[in-house]
């Protein structure tokens, strides 16, 4: 029934997202200790290239010799320019690959449909079967 | 030009930019884990001591200070200045010890001997130990690699 | 002696005998229907797995899951190695999508009913894993060992203590004694990268030989009325169809794990009070909201005894929903469809209302 599958394809939706929802809030876990520098603040601010150099800044812990022990969060970040470069251009570099690939797969997937459709690998139809001289039709 | 018929067909040039990029794209993986996991670890380029902990040396003693995490090997020479070597066999990485009577390093893996300059003179070492720069500054004492300079 | 595909293949034939297995699987047919989407699940959480196991190698390269080094190990993999935070991020995204396929891929065998005859043993293996893939979502939590994961394991290695005669044996093989110490970090670490692998390649070889061996399940009013459902041959058309997924899975999961990359907190002190805003992981916070919402006291037990309780019997219940949902066909059918939704709803409610 198309209610029921409405509903169930809801139901999956909000069963994926629900777990982004909660996981980005947690991104920002308690900050109650001063001094911390700021956390991954969750959602759309991220987006933003620019936003994210100062959402996101070189978080090396600070130089601690021996057993002292580190108050502060560790924020995720890149430690050069070039490793965010690279970065970017690695992520670009891959939705290119995933979009030209999933073209080229999409050209394989119609041929091997029509190819299937017309039944050209079957050699159990085939009217050759049993045929001597009709060494690998099909294989 | 038309061709009617060649061996490289539309099909074939499709499936090999499909199979190309696909590997470029595995390649692309392959770079970022092997720097990920080879190992990180680099000798120090140079090392800040205590001065006071090694100013009463007489001339002849060797004491080990670290260097990253290898041994370091600080003598005081006869004319009072100080020598530092890395502290580790040229031959199969093993750590040295300073043998006083003998006034020689001693390997004990496969019985090594350097003399009081660090010069192999016994045993399969083929080299001598690595020389370091040692240089007092006020209340320190760096030992630096050889030709860094002098960095603050 | 010509060098090509076919003779290369050919070499292995003649010692490994590849050629049956090879011929079965392309005679291999996925039907299609209107529920057919579903059958990208299996293989998602696949290779999600595989993203976890190359993640996880990674990270293990320079944890150490000791009491004094675990959460700076962490830290040096976040600041010192070349994109560590990056590696961290892929492992906690890729286990949190993994889980939510996990929880698609049952709730449309429960919706279509696939554990019907014959498939009850598919569905218990597939029930065991995702059991396993909660226990390594739970292991996993642990190892950075800062103040929330400290909080969340010490709650949830104390559930076990609210079942009655063998809890407290559970609780302290879990904990390696009564309390979380730094036996607990090494033993969750070991049943993280040793034992709940070994346990899963093991139960996930005998799901996926029962999956092949049943064939694809069909929707239940299309067995019913005896049609022949149109089907795509497993290779190369509904393989080139996953392929793309998994690019587009791949790709999401990277994406994400880039711009929401998980920060570290300092290392847990065992003496410190219970930070603000403990909970467990996402998968478990309907859980976490059940076991809340009990009274401290029902009567002569405990609330928490009361909600373990109920908590297992529901458990159990999902584990042999196949045998319970006999007659799928008819009102009890029906029936148990309500019921999933219902279960649904509640998980929804409840893990919503945890973070309120």
């Amino acid at each position: 029934m198309r209610g029921i599958r409405v509903w169930s394809i809801l139901m999956m939706v909000s069963l994926v997202l629900a777990p982004l929802a909660a996981a980005a809030g947690q991104a920002s876990p308690p900050s109650d200790k001063a001094g911390v520098q700021a956390a991954a603040p969750p959602g759309a601010q991220q987006v933003k290239p620019a936003a994210r150099q100062e959402a996101k800044p070189a978080a090396k812990p600070p130089a601690k010799k021996g057993e002292e022990k580190r108050t502060e969060e560790i924020v995720p970040a890149y430690s050069d320019i070039k490793q965010r470069s690279a970065v970017i251009v690695f992520y670009v570099w891959l939705w290119l690959s995933i979009a030209v690939l999933a073209y080229f797969l999409r050209l394989w997937i119609k041929e091997a449909d029509r190819v299937y459709k017309a039944k050209y690998y079957e050699p159990e139809e085939s009217p050759r079967k049993g045929n001597p001289m009709a060494a690998g039709v099909g294989e | 030009m038309r061709i009617n018929n060649a061996y490289f067909t539309r099909r074939k040039f499709l499936n090999s930019i499909l199979g190309g990029w696909f590997g470029a794209v595995i390649v692309s993986f392959i770079s970022p884990i092997v720097k990920f996991v080879w190992p990180p670890y680099k000798e120090p380029d140079e090392v800040k001591l205590v001065l006071a902990d090694f100013a009463a040396m007489p001339p002849g003693e060797v004491k080990i200070f670290p260097w990253g995490v290898k041994p370091g090997l600080l003598k005081r020479a006869a004319d009072g200045t100080f020598i530092a070597w890395v502290g580790v066999c040229t031959h199969l990485d093993c750590n040295v010890s300073w043998v006083p009577d003998k006034k020689q390093f001693y390997c004990a893996c496969h019985i090594g001997w350097y003399d009081e300059n660090g010069t192999n003179i016994a045993g399969p070492p083929p080299k001598p130990l690595r020389r370091l720069d040692v240089a007092v500054e006020g209340e320190d004492l760096f030992v630096r690699k050889p030709g860094a300079g002098a960095k603050a | 002696m010509k060098i090509d595909l076919k003779t290369f293949l050919a070499w292995f034939d003649d010692r490994l005998a590849v050629t049956p297995l090879v011929k079965y699987m392309t005679k291999k047919e996925v039907p299609q229907h209107e529920h057919s989407i579903w059958y990208y699940t299996g293989s998602s959480i696949l290779l999600f797995l595989f993203i976890q196991i190359v993640t996880g190698i990674m990270l293990a390269f320079y944890y150490k899951p000791t009491l004094e080094g675990a959460n700076a190990s962490i830290a040096r993999i976040m600041t010192e190695l070349p994109l560590g935070w990056l590696v961290r991020s892929v492992h906690s995204w890729s286990a949190t999508f993994m889980i939510a396929i996990v929880m698609v891929h049952m709730l449309s065998i429960m919706l279509t009913k696939s554990y019907r005859k014959p498939r009850e043993v598919t569905w218990l293996t597939g029930m065991m894993l995702l059991v396993v893939s909660m226990v390594f979502g739970f292991t996993g939590y642990l190892l950075p060992w800062d103040d929330l994961s400290l909080s969340a394991t010490k709650v949830g290695t104390n559930i076990p203590a609210a079942i009655p005669v063998v809890g407290r044996w559970v609780t302290q093989f879990l904990r390696g004694g009564d309390d979380v110490t730094g036996d607990t970090l090494t033993r969750f670490f070991l049943f993280h990268v040793c034992i709940l692998p070994l346990v899963i390649f093991a139960i996930l070889v005998v799901h996926i030989l029962l999956v092949q061996k049943e064939g694809m399940s069909i929707p239940l009013k299309e067995e019913i009325a005896k049609k022949t459902v149109p089907a795509l041959p497993f290779w190369p058309n509904f393989i080139l169809r996953e392929f793309i997924i998994w690019l587009v899975l791949l790709g999401t999961v990277l994406t994400v794990a880039l711009l929401f990359a998980p920060s570290l907190g300092p290392s847990a002190d065992l003496m410190a009070a219970a930070p603000e805003g403990v909970k467990p992981e996402w998968y478990f916070l309907f859980l976490f909201q059940t076991l809340k919402i009990f009274p401290a006291n029902m009567g002569p037990v405990t609330g928490e005894f009361v909600a373990v309780v109920i908590i297992m019997v529901g458990i159990i219940g999902i584990f042999v929903v196949p045998f319970l949902d006999n007659k799928p066909e008819t009102k009890k059918g029906r029936f148990f469809t309500y019921l999933t939704y219902f279960g649904v709803i509640y998980a929804i409610a409840f893990s919503i209302w945890s973070l309120l």
